[in-house]
């Protein structure tokens, strides 16, 4: 109807729909690139250079290079008692800065290319709304181009959430994004939000020789998982961080010569005050939708800032699908990317829905928590009725050659059909391991298939199977026979 | 003769391709056999036949692409009994022995005691439970025992059970008591009576009986669970699935795979009964499924289409004919109509509407409209206005459920515009007609109706409509009876615009007039709503002023 440019996008194919993706994460390129693959005309709109979102330039990808750098670290330590020693580890912080950026501009870099490759018309700027078939983009170049489409999906993310009377204007008050920077080695850093954006860097930071303490309001930290599986990390946190202090709270941030000082509410109302060299607020996410122009479209946003959709995806707008963070928890980015795939295929005429039995979650801490499907905590407090299955891995002989006998693998089970309902996982490896059982929970997999199914030896993954058998009682490394 | 055609496959799905023949011509056809494979884009489907027969004629190889409709066999129709030469019968017999998966119960439990008298016997309650302890027993001696009744409450090391019985008829004896320990298979009490004749049913160990935890508060209702297989000979039974886990009511133990294919064939996964371990749906399980769904769709259309189909007479006899299936919309359409004709009496209200401002306004703002790339038309101000006499009128945008004896009112105001394609009448729906202005309802329009002729509208496009125009005015006519797109309640037809005299002050004056047709559903619509309603949409077209004003 209107000015299309579509020019620059793939030509020749004038009859195809085109997709508009906002948003060039991990939600919004995995829908652009298969938009592409099924024939669709793509354009792809992301503020960056390239696409990558979140995940690829101030998330997932650079917390997990820098801890790697930080397991080794614990490692060489480690080494010690196994009759290695590697002296104190020098860090060369601009160095290691150098890495964590190659990684980063090597992967979306190649998103980059994969999209030029797909001819997917990559627009480097920020769209708005100004109707149902239209965008208007505030381009890098500092030019607007109006784009028209016939569908469109919304991937525009979330943005990390602050507490406005905390938000001093500090270069020692960092963020999830400004700590992935590392501006330095504070020799104090104190972790407000217990989750796992502020446990991962705060073990980062302990690594590389800060003394981390953390701040957490509700009484336990990573407050999603299950108690048993937290527990080995907070054992071996208590030793590598400095203080944990739950139910407590921050109340005032104030600049001093020395660093910040930070007044804490703790658990027994008492107003404590420290001196942190640097504090990291990591308090979580929130989704951000004003900017968007949504007003000039059918789209419905709930009390929480949310884009509602339906489980294809589709918002209250006929041509708007929203993916990823911006339509709800969990703000993982393999949701995201399923979404994305999901509202594609509704875009493509597919009766298709959303429509998972387990979406996966990974903590990258030492040792790593990974969890799928029902936790244990969810299913008492829903009333349902199950069984579990804990192998711990001290019987592991595997952890055991990595000295490592902090873990615990966990099956919860239907107790009617023996179906797996939930997995939890503990230890090192654990954000690998979880795949199995998530497959387990979606193909509707019963403990005797994980018993029956071979495992290979002497791997961490024989835990699970380990676990499937224990279930009968006969699992070879623990005697824990069923009574008859 | 008999000619047998490609039944639908499924919504959406026009064509499909042959994988494979499974008869061949002089073989005996038996109904619900399969006699052809197909695979559209959705799943590859085996389609069985309607009648039983002899294969005279096959007019389609495997490769082939075939159409919805299309004859692919033909039939001599079979005597009383179909002749089976057993050479011949045998090998598609086989096929489909092999691709109907039939839930098979393997009774390894119980054998019956005896013919007359049955013993209720202790089923296995788990895995690695071998006996438990009588709680209570819930039945006495002359009671009568219903099927999945509990008859005996038992404790074992893991929970406290409440075991139904798999039998129906009289208790006749009581062999345990309160305290006693029994071991599973042990007989509890015996029963005679009607049905006491049939062995007991097969208790599989993968799916114990109602297991109640000790826990569970006491007004808690235990959920009956019996692990139902029905028998070989049955067609798959269309009934929900009992045995899911609270937590996983919507999310039934089938494979992604399995699930994606089920929402693309337009089967609800959740009432699929599986027959795999702890209940897991299989492929097959949803296919089965789908068959009997698509075989019990075929008997209701059935009833439909032949219920009124007076026989046709040989037209060969009075000059030359060409017999042409029905597209797949003309079908629907054909279907649809009729439904509405025979379902609700329908009364036509004419009238006309002065349309001479509107017409000079339409004009004049043409070129206005062009630069914000539409063209502006009367149906699209109709649609306006209809939307806003929906509101005035609620009766008009209702639907009847006779057999709960309600009306429904919607709360939304979407209108359905009937389009004429190359293809067939389609009728795309603009929705919430209420919240745009004109301009934005004609590009809406002109976007449906771009997508109707590329084939891109979506089913989406066309559902949900309230209320529907026909315009038929770029054709020419005056009046005509538009039939009512049920569930709706009531059609606008609008035909071309005349100028004719109207007396206006003591002389003529040439206006252009708008015929209307108004047809609206007598169950709950009466002739003075129906002109009312009429005169309002009428008012609102020649007094713009006074429409924005109220409205």
């Amino acid at each position: 109807m209107n000015y299309s440019n579509n020019n620059t996008a793939s030509s020749g194919n004038g009859n195809a729909i085109h997709v508009v993706v906002i948003g060039g994460g991990p939600g919004g390129y995995a829908a652009a690139f298969y938009a592409a693959d099924l024939g669709m005309q793509v354009t792809l709109v992301d503020l960056e250079k390239n696409p990558g979102g979140v995940c690829l330039y101030r998330g997932c990808i650079p917390s997990k290079a820098l801890l790697h750098v930080a397991k080794l670290v614990n490692e060489a330590k480690e080494a010690k008692e196994w009759g290695v020693d590697f002296g104190e580890p020098q860090i060369d912080i601009d160095k290691l800065r150098n890495f964590k950026n190659k990684v980063v501009n090597k992967l979306t870099g190649g998103l980059g290319i994969l999209s030029k490759q797909r001819k997917i018309n990559f627009v480097q700027g920020r769209a708005k709304f100004i109707s149902s078939t239209t965008i208007e983009v505030a381009k890098a170049d500092g030019t607007t181009e109006q784009i028209a489409f016939d569908k469109a999906i919304v991937a525009t993310g979330s943005v990390i959430a602050t507490i406005p009377s905390l938000q001093i204007d500090s270069q020692r008050l960092l963020n999830s994004t400004t700590a992935l920077d590392l501006p330095a080695i504070p020799k104090s850093l104190l972790v407000v939000g217990g989750g796992y954006i502020g446990l991962e860097l705060g073990s980062v930071y302990a690594a590389l020789g800060s003394k981390v303490s953390v701040v957490e309001f509700l009484d336990r930290i990573l407050p999603g998982a299950d108690r048993d599986l937290v527990s080995h990390l907070e054992k071996r946190i208590s030793k590598s961080f400095d203080k944990i202090m739950l139910q407590s709270k921050v109340v005032e941030i104030k600049e001093v010569t020395e660093g910040l000082l930070v007044k804490i509410e703790n658990k027994d109302k008492q107003i404590e005050e420290h001196v942190f060299d640097y504090v990291l607020m990591s308090i979580g996410r929130k989704p951000k939708t004003d900017g968007l122009g949504l007003e000039n479209t059918r789209v419905q946003v709930n009390e929480r800032g949310w884009i509602i959709a339906d489980k294809s995806l589709k918002t209250n707008d006929e041509n708007i699908y929203a993916i990823g963070d911006i339509v709800g928890e969990p703000m993982l980015a393999h949701k995201a990317s399923h979404e994305g795939r999901v509202a594609v295929d509704s875009i493509a005429g597919k009766k298709v829905a959303f429509e998972p039995l387990a979406i996966p979650a990974v903590v990258f801490t030492d040792p790593e928590i990974a969890w799928a499907g029902i936790t244990e905590t969810q299913a008492a407090a829903q009333g349902i009725r199950f069984e579990t299955a804990k192998f711990p891995w001290a019987a592991s002989g595997r952890a055991t050659t990595l000295d490592r006998s902090d873990g615990l693998t966990k099956l919860i089970i239907d107790p009617d059909t023996e179906r797996i309902l939930g997995v939890g996982l503990c230890g090192p490896g654990a954000g690998e391991m979880i795949a199995e059982g998530v497959l387990a929970i979606e193909m509707g997999a019963t403990v005797k298939d994980l018993a029956l199914t071979i495992h290979p030896h002497p791997t961490l993954s024989e835990t699970v199977m380990e676990a499937a058998e224990l279930f009968y009682g006969h699992s070879s490394h623990i005697y824990k026979p069923v009574k008859h | 003769m008999k000619n047998f055609i490609i039944p639908e496959l499924g919504e959406n799905i026009t064509t499909a391709t042959v994988v494979k023949v499974l008869v061949a011509v002089g073989d005996s056809v038996q109904p619900d056999q399969p006699v052809l494979e197909l695979e559209t884009d959705k799943a590859t489907i085996e389609v069985p036949s309607d009648f039983s027969g002899k294969v005279s004629e096959i007019k389609i190889n495997d490769g082939d692409t075939v159409t919805i409709g299309q004859v692919i066999l033909t039939f001599e129709e079979a005597g009383t009994q179909p002749a089976e030469s057993p050479a011949l019968a045998a090998k598609p017999q086989a096929a489909v022995v092999e691709t109907q998966p039939q839930p098979q119960p393997t009774p390894d439990v119980q054998a019956p005691v005896a013919v007359g008298i049955t013993g209720f016997v202790l089923p296995e309650l788990g895995e690695n439970i071998r006996s438990a302890t009588v709680i209570k027993v819930l039945v006495e001696v002359g009671n009568t025992v219903q099927k999945d009744q509990p008859v005996i409450e038992v404790e074992t090391d893991k929970a406290t059970i409440e075991v139904p019985s798999d039998l129906a008829g009289t208790v006749t004896e009581v062999l345990v008591k309160e305290g006693d320990t029994i071991t599973t298979g042990s007989i509890v009490f015996k029963i005679s009576g009607s049905e006491a004749t049939t062995v007991a049913a097969p208790v599989t160990s993968a799916a114990p009986a109602e297991v109640v935890q000790l826990s569970a508060p006491a007004d808690e209702k235990p959920v009956t669970f019996v692990p139902e297989k029905s028998a070989p000979a049955d067609a798959p039974k269309v009934i929900p699935i009992e045995n899911q886990p609270a937590m996983l009511q919507n999310a039934a133990p089938a494979a992604p795979s399995v699930r994606r294919l089920a929402r693309e064939i337009g089967v609800d996964v959740n009432q699929v009964k599986g027959t795999g371990p702890g209940g897991r749906i299989l492929l097959d399980d949803v296919k089965a499924y789908s068959k009997a769904l698509h075989q019990q769709r075929n008997e209701v259309q059935h009833i439909r289409t032949e219920q009124h189909q007076e026989p046709l007479p040989d037209f060969t006899k009075f000059g030359e004919t060409e017999r042409q299936t029905m597209s797949n919309i003309r079908f629907k359409t054909a279907d649809h109509l009729s439904y509405a004709w025979h379902t609700i009496p329908h009364v036509t209200q004419f009238d006309k509407a002065d349309i001479t401002a509107l017409e000079e306004f339409r004009k004049s703002y043409a070129k206005e409209a062009e630069k914000q790339g539409v063209k502006l038309t009367v149906t699209a101000v109709l649609v306006k206005i209809i939307a806003a006499a929906l509101k005035k009128f609620p009766q008009f945008n209702a639907s009847v459920d006779m057999q709960s004896k309600e009306v429904i009112y919607k709360k939304y105001f979407n209108i359905g515009i009937a389009v004429d394609t190359e293809f067939g009448l389609i009728v795309p729906v603009i929705k919430n007609a209420d919240q745009m202005n004109v301009i934005e309802i004609s590009r809406e329009m002109n976007a449906l109706a771009e997508k109707a002729r590329n084939k891109k509208a979506s089913i989406a496009d066309m559902q949900g409509g309230c209320f529907t125009i026909t315009n038929l005015g770029g054709i020419g006519g005056t009046f005509f009876t538009p039939i009512i797109n049920a569930p709706e309640v009531a059609i606008l037809g609008v035909s071309r615009g005349n100028i004719e005299p109207v007396y206006i002050d003591g002389k003529f004056e040439p206006r252009l007039l708008l015929p209307l047709s108004l047809s609206y559903d007598h169950r709950i619509i009466d002739g003075a709503d129906g002109i009312r309603f009429l005169r309002w949409i009428i008012g609102a077209i020649e007094n713009p002023m006074k429409f924005i004003v109220e409205n």
